[in-house]
């Protein structure tokens, strides 16, 4: 048995630690951009960059969740009247949102790179962009939903049916809301005439949600519509 | 900006790589096609290509444009385990009630 007495005592925090030395308030490394106003942790990343990064994370239980969700059901039997959303794929049209939403993380990409040189108008005219063609896919999503529920593939005519509007409207919810994030930071750049550096992490910030948000659609887009 | 935003690639680059993306979008929908068309190109070709096609996409959006290459090994590392075990964790589930032949 080991003597607990002469065990090594646990590290206690150090309760004048050397500057630049990972208290959490400070780069550790020297780097020092502190992003407007954040913190870092020890890890010399900002706290709120990480926190965005462990949310996207787990993001990916909840959609690992709806795509399992839709593929249990996908190849059952609900009967020899039953409708399934494959059956009205529209494989043109999707590609075509598809290509939309994958345009826009190069928007965003560049608005991110246009605050990067502080040209802030072309990271307004960016970030507004990128909104636009969030919308654009929205509506088509939108559009689809409409033609499949007058085709008679309403919400609960069958579980794989249910399990395709979740997914595919939940992500849709999620672009909404990454739509919404950006006129907000485009709005406060139009009406300020420039971002703070507050807000210019934000922009960083929001592009990876919108990147996330994207790179889920390239999973969707795959096992959900083409591979049939 | 990122921590090291000096190393970020500047916008053409960002350009060429969305122009990789729609190529490989395309290739995606042409595979799509030539399944539905041609009787020799079968699911066994296309399934495969298709889920490679796709990680390559995702690995080019995560890599290039959140700039996950840029950043430290920590973030990477946390991202992708977080990928990994969500992707083991429904491939399992899903074998377990028989909508994948895992073995």
């Amino acid at each position: 048995m080991t003597d607990l007495a002469s065990a090594p005592p646990l590290a206690e925090p150090d309760p004048d630690p050397a500057p630049g030395g990972g208290d959490g308030h400070g780069a550790p490394d020297g780097h020092g951009d502190d992003h407007g106003g954040g913190h870092h942790a020890m890890t010399g990343i900002d706290n709120r960059k990480l926190g965005m990064w462990a949310f996207l994370s787990s993001e990916f239980l909840f959609f690992g969740a709806l795509i399992t969700n839709y593929l249990l059901f996908k190849g059952r039997d609900f009967g020899p009247d039953a409708l399934y959303p494959v059956e009205l794929y529209d494989i043109p049209f999707t590609s075509i949102s598809s290509f939309v939403l994958l345009m826009s993380s190069l928007t965003m990409v560049l608005a991110h790179s246009a605050l990067s040189r502080d040209d802030q108008a072309q990271t307004r005219t960016w970030l507004f962009a990128t909104a636009a063609l969030g919308m654009v896919f929205v509506a088509g999503q939108f559009f689809e939903f409409t033609e499949f529920i007058l085709e008679g593939l309403k919400l609960n005519v069958n579980p794989a049916a249910s399990a395709f509007y979740m997914l595919t409207g939940f992500h849709g919810v999620h672009v909404v809301i990454g739509v919404l994030m950006l006129l907000i930071l485009g709005g406060k750049s139009l009406r300020q005439g420039r971002l703070s550096e507050r807000e210019g992490f934000n922009v960083e910030l929001v592009g990876l949600y919108w990147h996330f948000v994207d790179i889920i659609w390239i999973v969707i887009f795959v096992l959900i519509y083409l591979i049939q | 900006m990122a921590d090291g935003a000096h190393h970020h690639p500047t916008p053409k680059q960002y350009v060429s790589v969305a122009l990789v993306l729609a190529v490989l979008t395309a290739l995606e929908v042409a595979l799509f096609y030539l399944e539905s068309g041609v009787e020799a190109v079968t699911q066994t070709i296309t399934v495969p290509a298709l889920l490679i096609l796709s990680a390559l996409k995702f690995y080019l959006v995560v890599a290039m444009f959140m700039h996950l290459r840029y950043e430290r090994r920590l973030l990477s590392r946390f991202f992708t385990s977080g990928a990994i075990l969500a992707g083991a964790l429904y491939l399992i589930t899903l074998s377990a009630l028989g909508a994948v032949a895992l073995f």
